[in-house]
């Protein structure tokens, strides 16, 4: 299979007809690039392997396109100190730690990536950190996955290169009880009654943010009166809607994030609705989401502790983003990639520039930069927790929306558009809506 | 009542998807005996061919369903010229075809993401809409599944039971070497049997994924269930296969509704173990002889 695609660098003109005022940091990386002596003309090889094909690949290719889109904006800005940065892309084909462990490997030794930045893989949250310690390299990931932070501050010497550049998953749980609290508080639901109906997938990421809402429900005031683990793919959700309707709870929260199950969902949901809020976790912000679901998209809820912002630098950015890959392009999904690259950008620019594969003390500088950095971009503020290594989540970590990385929840209220968000402020630019299946 | 009927419901939507893709994979398997590792990829072609002719050339529903029939059958032929022809007097004949099928999934696969992408997308080839069951609402999709598989079904055992084509299969598939005397061009029989196999898959394709999505990889999950299915009644069996399918389905639902979902396939996957110790030949396998 030829699986590895690679992105050309661009000019200087392209960059400043496609993008520009998508983040603040264009100016500064190339203000950096004006002071700093040239580098010479190798290219900065950035390693990719995300799922391109498989049941994630709505969100891989959402990837390969952010980091895309950010290396033709570096590029445009002069590259990293006057050298042009190449995108290579490895398929991981939706697979587990060995096809992810493989393709890093193959990015490393093959391509000679000085990095190595993904969004999710299929994995354990952990197949890249071996990897990139023993290169001596850089790597960024958004597997949003707790299981990181307890690697990275277990042996914080050797894995001092690998970044999980989102917060984990564990914030999901009490963010959606204190979101619908929220609501409450502002009389914009009333819960039917006090049950929780919690549907999660196999996958250790499902099934923490079930865990983490399973524990926390109480203290809330509700009871948990499903919790149920579903295979993947699952396409028939009849069983699972059996028990719903048998017991509608007030709330439905579904952690499994595949967006085309979780459409599926929605469409045989649909058919009989109970009086409950559905919260989807994740899939539901991506366009296959809505373009599957169709109108039963509308009034979903659902939630990311990365997602593309609607101010004015998310706007810019998913404006740039869909003139550049169309319509049903997802800036969520490569707002991650896009942030990453411009920040690891700026940080290995800082650093006196990227190292090669086994270059370990350039690297290590360009760390520590990235250790440092407090990065604005379309998905909202990257500040990295030094003992973990993961960014600080807003508003569970901070209080102050400018040092930590929002957990967004929006409303889809049109399924032609994206969803609109909702919480917390100051992001949120719409109210939320009762969905027309809870008004009677 | 309604749980019941639920569970009915979608036991028999699951059975009838499991059905479509079992038959034709049974149909192969009791013919050729060969497993046909490339028919989950039949499918996805043909969910694809339908999502083109109805998705991008706006043709009608009834022609997008013909598109899918007429993509898997010429799979079939294609995959049957061009290689099983050559394979079929081999000596480890069953092994190597398994081999050669698994790696023609994969060309097919790359095919299918070269030239749609792997972007999800819904099948637009299905019905909306939904009609109450008692008090029970059922999507009108689920009910063309279920009245598609029973119709292919029933075609196949017609063709199979009734027609001079089918007794000419069954011929073949008891002792070549004897239809070849009787006067049976089994060649001709098995290119047969791989189109209409092919169509088969083609259906099965469009059905599938107008109630999941359509994927370059959507076909491996339906392919596990049928082997699964195919195994349970007797491999190369193939109304037996039907029969099973839908069997399973309704299993599978009780299961996840009184047990759990994890537990459906799990359990239908300890009931194969269980079978094949009780009865290796499966369920509506027949015993065989082999004189050594």
């Amino acid at each position: 299979m030829n699986d590895t695609t690679r992105t050309a660098p661009t000019s200087r003109r392209d960059f400043l007809r496609l993008a520009g005022a998508t983040t603040g940091s264009p100016a500064l990386l190339a203000g950096l690039n004006r002071t700093a002596a040239a580098q010479g003309g190798e290219p900065v090889i950035i390693g990719c392997p995300a799922p391109l094909t498989g049941i994630v690949a709505a969100d891989g290719i959402e990837f390969r396109r952010g980091l895309e889109m950010a290396v033709e904006e570096i590029n445009g800005m002069g590259g990293i100190l006057g050298r042009p940065v190449e995108a290579v892309f490895v398929d991981t084909e939706s697979k587990g730690d060995d096809a992810v462990i493989q393709a890093a490997q193959r990015l490393i030794d093959r391509d000679g990536a000085s990095a190595l930045i993904t969004g999710y893989n299929l994995e354990t949250g952990t197949a890249l950190h071996d990897v990139a310690a023993d290169a001596g390299i850089i790597a960024m990931h958004a597997n949003t996955v707790v299981v990181h932070d307890e690697l990275v501050k277990s042996d914080p010497d050797r894995f001092w290169g690998t970044f999980q550049y989102d917060p984990p998953e564990t914030f999901y749980g009490v963010g959606l009880l204190d979101f619908v609290k929220g609501l409450e508080e502002r009389g914009e639901f009333t819960r039917p009654n006090n049950k929780l109906a919690i549907v999660t997938g196999p996958g250790v990421y499902s099934i923490n943010i079930a865990n983490a809402l399973n524990e926390k429900a109480a203290e809330y005031g509700f009871e948990v009166s499903l919790f149920e683990t579903v295979n993947v793919p699952i396409s028939e959700w009849g069983p699972t809607l059996a028990k719903l309707r048998a017991d509608p709870p007030a709330l439905i929260a579904v952690t499994h994030f595949y967006a085309q199950d979780q459409a599926q969902f929605m469409n045989q949901f649909m058919n009989e609705p109970t009086n409950s809020l559905v919260y989807m976790q994740y899939g539901a912000s991506l366009a296959a989401f809505r373009e599957i679901a169709g109108q039963n998209s509308e009034g979903v809820l659902y939630a990311t502790v990365i997602g593309a912002l609607q101010d004015e630098i998310g706007k810019a950015f998913a404006e740039a983003y869909k003139a550049r890959f169309g319509e049903n392009a997802s800036p969520n999904g490569g707002g991650q990639t896009y942030m990453a690259m411009h920040a690891y950008a700026v940080a290995a620019a800082l650093a006196g520039g990227p190292g090669a594969p086994y270059e370990e003390d350039q690297n290590r500088l360009v760390a520590d930069r990235l250790r440092h950095l407090i990065y604005r971009g379309p998905v909202g503020t990257m500040r990295i927790v030094p003992e973990t290594q993961s960014a600080y989540c807003y508003p569970s970590q901070t209080k102050d929306p400018s040092l930590g990385m929002p957990h967004i929840f929006s409303q889809i209220q049109d399924a032609a558009a994206d969803g609109v968000l909702v919480a917390p402020p100051p992001y949120n630019v719409e109210s939320f809506r009762l969905p027309s299946w809870m008004q009677g | 009542m309604d749980i019941v009927i639920q569970i009915v419901v979608t036991g028999t939507t699951l059975g009838a998807m499991y059905a479509l893709a079992a038959v034709g994979l049974s149909l192969i398997f009791g013919t050729l005996g060969m497993f046909n590792m490339a028919h989950g990829l039949f499918m996805t072609i043909g969910a694809y061919a339908a999502y083109a002719a109805a998705g991008q050339l706006g043709l009608p529903l009834v022609a997008a369903v013909v598109a899918a029939m007429a993509a898997g059958a010429a799979m079939g032929v294609a995959t049957h010229l061009a290689m099983v022809r050559f394979m079929l007097r081999s000596k480890a004949f069953e092994t190597n075809v398994i081999v050669a099928t698994a790696g023609l999934a994969i060309l097919l696969q790359d095919f299918v993401l070269k030239l749609f992408g792997g972007y999800p997308y819904p099948q637009p080839v299905r019905v909306e809409g939904v009609v109450r069951l008692f008090d029970v609402a059922v999507a009108r999709q689920s009910l063309v599944i279920v009245a598609v598989a029973l119709v292919l079904i029933g075609a196949v055992a017609w063709l199979l039971l009734k027609t001079r084509f089918g007794m000419a299969i069954r011929a073949t598939a008891i002792n070549r070497e004897a239809a070849q005397l009787m006067g049976v061009r089994t060649n001709s029989v098995y290119l047969q049997v791989m189109a209409l196999a092919g169509a088969l898959a083609g259906v099965a394709g469009v059905m599938i994924s107008s109630l999941s999505t359509l994927s370059p990889s959507m076909g491996g999950d339906p392919l596990l269930k049928a082997f699964v299915i195919c195994v349970v009644a007797g491999l190369g069996n193939a109304w037996g296969a039907g029969v099973a399918a839908f069997a399973l389905g309704l299993l599978e639902a009780a299961i996840q509704y009184y047990v759990g979902v994890r537990f459906g396939f799990p359990v239908m996957l300890l009931l194969v173990i269980a079978i094949l110790i009780w009865r290796p030949q499966g369920l509506f396998g027949t015993e065989k002889v082999v004189r050594l």
